[in-house]
């Protein structure tokens, strides 16, 4: 089963949010960037990638002011399959990673029902848990 | 430490969204809550619950057509210290589970963070959603 593992927050303040989760809930930073499509901090809790991003386009048509959650994204086990599943569902594709190179972040972008943002990627968010192994797997 | 266990989504048709969840990513129902905050659908990939809701009112101060991610949810060993952590942080305090009916299970505080963010807080976990880790102690015992 795909897992949820990354949590987008858009924030006018990027550095005092990731300080609030850090020191709320021993949350620890794995990652910082300034990239393309935002500015921010990757946060873990050891499973989950938090995201606390100063985004540089409107990905989402809520306006540059907007803040709060913003999207999530979902690790998968073969990009190529959910994306055709999703795009079969109806999901409308948005972006892929201008880095094919880079992992640990989005792969590919889509927005689902009611144009929500959701990420896809088959490698982990840095910092977070990767897919369980297969029980079969597992005990070979 | 504490673990991001819940996601919800603030959505006009939940069932069709629970549908395009469970059948892209396998997510499977969980439950269907229809509370005095919310209707809808919840969802779990067996570590988080995602819950896809209709809001009846509107918490986060974006209207009532709001369409989004919504807020998020924090498992936490203890309530009350967390509780007294986040007001010495700043954090805003909004509702308590119990108030005004609203069920068990779902929440049980509600915060607003910088930025006027929304995000729970619970001890029991929403439905679906994995327990909080053993400590490596307690496991060896």
């Amino acid at each position: 089963m795909a897992k949820l593992r990354h949590i987008a927050i858009a924030a006018k303040d990027p550095d005092a949010m990731a300080d609030f989760y850090c020191k709320a809930f021993d949350f620890k930073i794995v990652r910082s960037n300034d990239g393309p499509l935002a500015y921010g901090h990757h946060l873990s809790d050891g499973t989950i990638d938090l995201a606390i991003l100063r985004f540089k386009s409107d990905q989402i048509g809520k306006g540059m002011d907007y803040t709060g959650l913003h999207h999530f994204g979902i690790l998968v086990e073969d990009m190529e399959e959910s994306a055709k599943i999703v795009e079969g569902l109806g999901g409308k594709h948005y972006m892929d990673q201008s880095n094919p190179d880079r992992t640990g972040g989005f792969e590919t972008k889509f927005y689902g029902p009611e144009g929500i943002l959701f990420d896809v990627a088959e490698h982990p968010w840095t910092g977070t848990e990767p897919l369980p192994v297969p029980v079969k797997q597992a005990a070979e | 430490m504490p673990k991001l266990r819940h996601i919800a989504i603030a959505a006009e048709d939940p069932e069709a969204m629970a549908e395009f969840y469970k059948k892209a990513f396998d997510f499977k129902e969980v439950g269907r809550p229809n509370g005095y905050l919310a209707d809808g659908v919840f969802l779990s990939d067996g570590t988080l619950n995602m819950a896809i809701l209709k809001f009846k009112t509107d918490q986060l101060g974006k209207g009532m057509d709001f369409r989004g991610i919504h807020h998020f949810g924090v498992l936490v060993e203890d309530v009350e210290e967390f509780t007294k952590k986040l007001d010495s942080l700043g954090a805003e305090h909004y509702i308590d589970q119990g108030q005004s009916g609203h069920q068990a299970g779902y929440f049980e505080k509600k915060f607003f963070g910088p930025e006027h963010i929304m995000f729970d807080i619970a001890e029991h976990g929403w439905a679906g959603a994995e327990p909080l880790p053993v400590p490596v102690k307690e496991a060896a015992e």
